[in-house]
């Protein structure tokens, strides 16, 4: 039962993203913005799993907060593949020692890359109406994001990482010993 | 061998008299220092329900309010009826429903609001949201029990609405930042910071005369139109009960 819940912790953590999304405690926002909750999620999933792995839980978790905002001509989903895809690849480079300073680095990046995405959609969106220099103010959005996730991702993706990566190394071990 | 020695008792300060001429003689020198503030300060209390201006003050108050009341009464009432004449759309016998937010995104790129109240209530897609202050948003999206309010912040949220000091239409345009932007397709519109922005009289999404905003700074025009930040009077993050007006057209 134990070892069940264990390996189902990534996914009941997966079910609580998009409630954190919608949540949106305002004493940790920084300018009324928040930090990326989905990447402290898909940086330790997809550094464990891999690369496809974080694409297709990209593609998940972009489909779920996107049906939770109201958006409809804009889409979180290209980020958050782009940011699978990356983060799967950075295991192959460093095995497990990552720092947590690392981790918010990355983080860091990884939002970077979603609100630009994100902004880039709006601007393309607007682009005929010609009005899209309305939006640059809301560059701001991208920077406080970025903060903000940097600044939270050492505490809570090293957590993440390590219930994500306790059921595995456990019948490892066990195994190496029988050998 | 010890010989117990009485302690002298006939000291000054062991009188309790002493002590207590001195505790009144620093409180003394305090109110003189004070220039009696304790004093006056506890006059303010207990002459207080005996003022001669409070009481005066709360009658005018009260008929200015009854006065305005009432006025504004008759103009509604003015209004409608020259509105049936011209057969514009209207306010009609308005059936809100009060709902709370129980969630809101008024940071970032997601603005957005969601209300405890959905198609269960009969909350319907396209009715607009109002809060204490003016417009907040519409409704873009009802489940069972909740009802999701796309606030005018929002860069997907797009309005018509009137400026009426210059009786010009313009465009609000949400941005993903705190100040919509108003765009008036005219070069020479002559708009003002301080010039209030309600919503249209000619529009068909919204009722008309629901204040909006206050335009807050005016950007440097190009292309022939004017674009200008608006201030909103409601306040998202603030507001915690909110009016849900279905529109009949």
């Amino acid at each position: 039962m134990n070892k069940f819940i264990s390996k189902k912790v990534p996914f009941i953590c997966f079910v609580f993203i998009p409630i954190v999304f919608l949540w949106h405690p305002n004493w940790l926002g920084f300018l009324g913005i928040q930090p990326y909750w989905p990447l402290f999620w898909l940086l330790p999933w997809s550094m464990i799993h891999g690369s496809i792995n974080g694409f297709i839980f990209g593609l998940f978790l972009g489909l779920i907060l996107d049906s939770v905002t109201l958006e409809s001509s804009f889409t979180q989903i290209p980020g958050l593949i782009l940011c699978g895809v990356l983060f799967g690849r950075i295991k192959i480079h460093s095995d497990m020692l990552v720092g947590y300073f690392r981790y918010g680095l990355i983080c860091s990046f990884g939002s970077l890359l979603c609100g630009t995405l994100y902004f880039l959609q709006i601007l393309f969106n607007n682009f005929q109406d010609s009005n899209f220099l309305l939006f640059i103010p809301s560059i701001k959005n991208i920077f406080a994001d970025v903060f903000l996730t940097s600044l939270f991702a050492p505490l809570i993706c090293s957590q993440l990482f390590r219930l994500f990566n306790w059921y595995r190394h456990k019948p490892s071990i066990i195994y190496l010993e029988k050998k | 061998m010890s010989v117990i020695r009485r302690i002298p008792s006939n000291r000054w300060w062991h009188k309790k008299k002493n002590w207590i001429f001195f505790v009144s003689l620093i409180l003394l020198i305090f109110a003189r220092i004070s220039k009696g503030s304790f004093y006056k300060d506890f006059y303010y209390f207990l002459s207080k329900p005996f003022w001669p201006g409070q009481f005066q003050k709360e009658v005018i108050l009260k008929s200015v309010q009854q006065e305005s009341f009432v006025q504004s009464n008759l103009l509604k009432k003015d209004n409608k009826r020259l509105r049936e004449i011209l057969s514009l759309q209207r306010l009609s016998e308005i059936d809100t429903i009060s709902a709370a937010v129980i969630s809101r995104k008024t940071g970032g790129w997601w603005r957005q609001i969601i209300l405890n109240k959905g198609s269960k209530d009969g909350v319907e897609v396209g009715s607009f949201v109002l809060g204490p202050g003016g417009l907040l948003g519409r409704v873009s999206n009802t489940s069972l029990f909740t009802s999701s309010v796309i606030l005018l912040t929002s860069p997907e949220s797009k309005l018509g609405v009137w400026v009426d000091r210059i009786q010009t239409s313009g465009l609000l345009v949400g941005s993903g930042y705190e100040f919509p932007s108003l765009i008036i397709y005219s070069q020479d519109a002559d708009v003002k910071v301080g010039d209030y922005v309600s919503s249209s009289p000619a529009s068909t999404l919204l009722p008309p005369n629901i204040p909006i905003g206050v335009i807050q700074s005016i950007d440097e025009s190009f292309k022939a139109k004017k674009t200008a930040k608006i201030l909103l009077f409601a306040k998202p993050h603030a507001i915690d009960w909110v009016q849900i007006v279905e529109v009949k057209i």
